[in-house]
């Protein structure tokens, strides 16, 4: 992967990250060349971001990694070093300031004028700002504010902020998951992005889940897994299938794409339910079923859980025991026997100042009242119990949430729910971030809570925890149900539906 | 001086984050930090009682206080259930003003002390009704909204009198009822009372109370586990422009006169004794009727004190805007240990 010159512009050699006793990296060396685009992929858990945040300089590696760009070494473990070393980042968040125009963005960090308090040549900025944006390809109104620009665009004016300007030269560009948030419309217009990127001699490394991205955009290559490089090639060596196997480490088994009619009359019944993401998804689940959604960021399984609970849909109809579930009324949801438990845990479940008690009793608050007085002893012994079945530590209902573990606090915010026997229990990511051994305990309450007649869908990105949990995987690519996986589920199987082809409309 | 003194070792909540062992529980179990502002006040009557013991240790001090203070504490617990859910009423002290223009015109047009009463009150209720048509309908940011508000009542009120200051015609039923003792406590102090045990039972014993709070803490997971956000952000609004009317109404029937310019004087003093109140008594550092009480005691005494002793009386603005700030660095420190 060198080119003629000989000098990689990127050149990382034996670098190994430890947390703990846990080997995230081991002993990754990596070449690539001036204008070479190098997709990295692998599972969650291989040690792609690992890797991307000690080239940042965010994490320290072990002792004997070398790091070099265009041939000096670069010190580590200095943020400022890897940026001053011409080393660039673009995250999937992309790091802009919604409310603020393209020219504003764009020397966000470097200033606007070269004194604090001499006056900033505005005009001069406008025009280099178009004009950066212009060299990419993108004729963007810069004064407007970027949140109202396209995704693409948006994507434009991030990678232009990391590759132009008075900074040092760039010699690489770390893309993360560049088009998890685009439309499918979109996606053409940011791989030309990449190749103007390319064709100025920047070496692009490309973070990617999107295999039919990998394969129209990359020359070439590197797989990781379990932490360690296991091979990398041109792109044209491989197809989708022995990458995948690269990926997961082995061989492919034929996908079980059959469908069977679920045993019970499903509960919940979810029909050509879509909005920006989603497109005409349908699928229901019975009494006493766990059913997993697998995809790729950007497949639309992250938004699922909450459009079937109710978050705002542009079409599509989701009905509870027969009934129809309106969008946009979380408490009709709840009445109808749902109950959520959202990804954001911090954002959208916890009660912030609110302790273990009032934070597990929170939903129908009501049942803990008589005569509409409330009676705190009630409430208390209900969590009481909650607690014990639950394994919640520290075993204090006066405890504040926010003073307990990540995996507890999840423990609460389920026991919230199962408190009410619901009849449909959606949970998103349930256990992300959380220890092995909540996340065990955790599955067996969400088991329990099937056995005993609820219906259970699981939106997960994590492979392993599907295997285990579910009856039943569907997987969602590109916006639609791409396989519907039977048990035997393994998360191989599962990681492999859900990174398959996507079917992208690219019109 | 010894508010300022006193209120900082309710900071004691950050020892509580330290886990040193026996100290730690001592000092919990003296809730030293829950109730630094009864033991401050204590300390404070005990100060002006040796410096002033002709005068401070009176009835006519505590009569004083209490009637001076009624109308402070009445338009603090109406800021009580809105801040509860995080949401700020800047309105309720241009709504007392128009209140109080709005019940003593109406008796001066021939109307009774009811309908007038009634009438203020009403006005409260569409203030209040309208705050919340603009923070829950259209959305407005709360404190923008009801600072908009509040300019436009301030304008309605100059608009009623013509900037004339108004008297209650003779006779008036409406003083009657505000400047009685009732078994020699002034009634100003019974009504701020009973109003406070109407809402400290909402807050603390219901469960649309404990939504509130809810909506305080986190407004998406409220919405997320079922509860009528909007509804009860409604209510919160529409009740507070009732209860500040009535303050305005008591306020008036205290006075037997008024003008347009009487609300906006009130604000700060309201904030400070609620938000004040929010480092005391309550576990969680949350809004709470208690400790506005509390708070609002604190308040006037050490002003009383101070002016008896001989400060000037713009000691009062003094006194309350280091109050409001030093609740507020209290609470943001109570809430990062």
């Amino acid at each position: 992967m060198l080119t003629a010159s000989g000098v990689p512009a990127l050149d990382m050699k034996a670098v190994s990250k430890t947390f703990g006793a846990s080997t995230v990296l081991d002993a990754v060396s990596l070449q690539v060349g001036p204008g070479e685009v190098r997709a990295l992929v692998g599972e969650n858990g291989s040690g792609k971001s690992t890797l991307i945040k000690v080239l940042a300089g965010y994490h320290a590696p072990d002792t004997g990694a070398e790091i070099s760009v265009g041939g000096r070494a670069v010190p580590l473990h200095s943020p400022a070093a890897s940026d001053a070393a011409g080393l660039r980042f673009v995250h999937q968040d992309l790091g802009l300031v919604g409310s603020m125009t393209a020219y504003e963005n764009l020397r966000l960090g470097v200033g606007y004028a070269r004194r604090a308090w001499t006056a900033v040549p505005w005009g001069r900025r406008r025009r280099e700002a178009a004009e950066a944006l212009q060299e990419l390809g993108y004729t963007i109104d810069v004064e407007m504010p970027v949140a109202r620009l396209t995704a693409s665009e948006r994507t434009a004016i991030a990678v232009a902020r990391a590759v132009t300007g008075e900074g040092p030269e760039p010699h690489v560009l770390v893309l993360d998951e560049p088009t998890a948030n685009l439309p499918g419309s979109e996606i053409e217009r940011l791989f030309d992005l990449v190749r103007a990127v390319r064709d100025r001699g920047i070496a692009v490394v490309l973070v990617s889940h999107n295999l039919g991205e990998v394969f129209e955009l990359a020359d070439t290559v590197t797989v990781l897994r379990n932490g360690r490089h296991v091979t990398t090639c041109d792109v044209a060596e491989l197809d989708h299938d022995s990458l995948v196997e690269a990926m997961i480490g082995r061989p492919l088994d034929q996908l079980a794409t059959t469908t069977q009619p679920p045993r019970l009359p499903p509960v919940l019944e979810v029909l050509g339910l879509a909005d920006g993401t989603l497109q005409d998804v349908s699928f229901d689940v019975a009494p006493g079923e766990i059913v997993g959604v697998c995809g790729i960021t950007g497949s639309g399984r992250e938004v699922l859980a909450s459009l079937v609970f109710g978050h705002g849909r542009t079409s599509g109809v989701v009905r509870l025991g027969g009934r129809t579930v309106p969008p946009g009324r979380p408490d009709l949801s709840v009445s109808a026997g749902m109950g959520l438990v959202p990804a954001d845990r911090q954002a959208k479940a916890v009660f912030p100042g609110h302790d273990v008690t009032e934070n597990l009793t929170m939903v129908r608050a009501g049942d803990y009242s008589r005569h509409s007085l409330r009676r705190p002893a009630e409430e208390r012994r209900a969590t009481e119990e909650w607690i014990g079945r639950l394994d919640v530590r520290p075993p204090r209902p006066r405890a504040m949430l926010s003073d307990l573990s990540g995996g507890n606090a999840q423990k609460v915010i389920l026991a919230r729910w199962m408190r009410l026997e619901p009849r449909v229990l959606v949970l998103d990511e349930p256990t992300q971030g959380i220890d092995v051994g909540a996340k065990t305990q955790l599955h067996q309450r969400v088991r329990e809570a099937a056995a005993s007649g609820a219906a259970v869908l699981v939106c997960s990105s994590d492979s392993e925890e599907l295997a285990h949990l579910c009856t039943r995987v569907i997987a969602l690519v590109g916006g639609v149900v791409a396989a519907e996986l039977l048990a035997p589920l393994s998360a191989e199987t599962i990681t492999s539906a859900a990174i398959s082809e996507t079917e992208r409309n690219n019109s | 001086m010894s508010v300022t003194h006193d209120v900082p070792t309710s900071g004691g909540s950050e020892s509580s984050g330290s886990p040193r062992g026996t100290a730690r529980t001592v000092l919990d179990r003296l809730a030293l930090d829950r109730f630094s502002g009864v033991y401050g006040l204590v300390a404070m009557i005990v100060l002006f009682s040796i410096l002033l013991p002709a005068t401070f240790p009176t009835s006519i001090t505590a009569r004083s206080i209490g009637s001076s203070s009624a109308v402070t504490a009445l338009l603090a617990l109406a800021l009580v259930l809105p801040l509860a859910a995080g949401v700020f009423d800047l309105s309720v002290a241009a709504n007392l003003g128009l209140s109080v223009v709005i019940a003593i015109s109406a008796e001066q047009n021939g109307m009774g002390a009811g309908p007038a009463i009634t009438l203020a009150l009403a006005s409260g209720l569409a203030i209040g009704l309208t705050n919340a048509a603009l923070v829950v309908g259209l959305r407005i940011d709360s404190f923008i909204a009801t600072l908009g508000m509040s300019s436009v009542l301030i304008g309605l009120a100059y608009w009623t009198t013509d900037g004339n200051p108004l008297v209650v015609p003779p006779g008036s039923t409406l003083v009657k009822l505000g400047q009685a003792n009732v078994a020699g406590v002034p009634v100003g102090v019974l009504y701020a009372l009973v109003i406070a045990a109407v809402v400290y039972y909402l807050t603390e014993w219901t469960t649309p109370g404990r939504y509130l709070y809810a909506v305080g803490g986190n407004k998406e997971a409220t919405r997320l586990v079922g509860v009528r956000v909007n509804r009860l952000l409604v209510g919160a609004l529409a009740a507070s422009g009732v209860l500040a009317s009535f303050a305005g109404v008591v306020l008036a029937a205290q006075l037997g006169a008024g003008s347009a310019d009487i609300g906006p004087a009130y604000l700060l003093p309201a904030f400070s004794a609620a938000l004040l109140g929010a480092t005391q008594v309550s576990r969680h550092g949350r809004v709470n009727v208690p400790g506005t009480l509390v708070a609002v005691a604190l308040l006037a005494t050490g002003i009383y004190g101070l002016q008896l002793a001989g400060a000037p009386i713009y000691i009062s603005n003094l006194f309350n805007g280091l109050a409001l700030i030093l609740a507020v660095a209290l609470a943001t420190r109570a809430k990062r240990s």
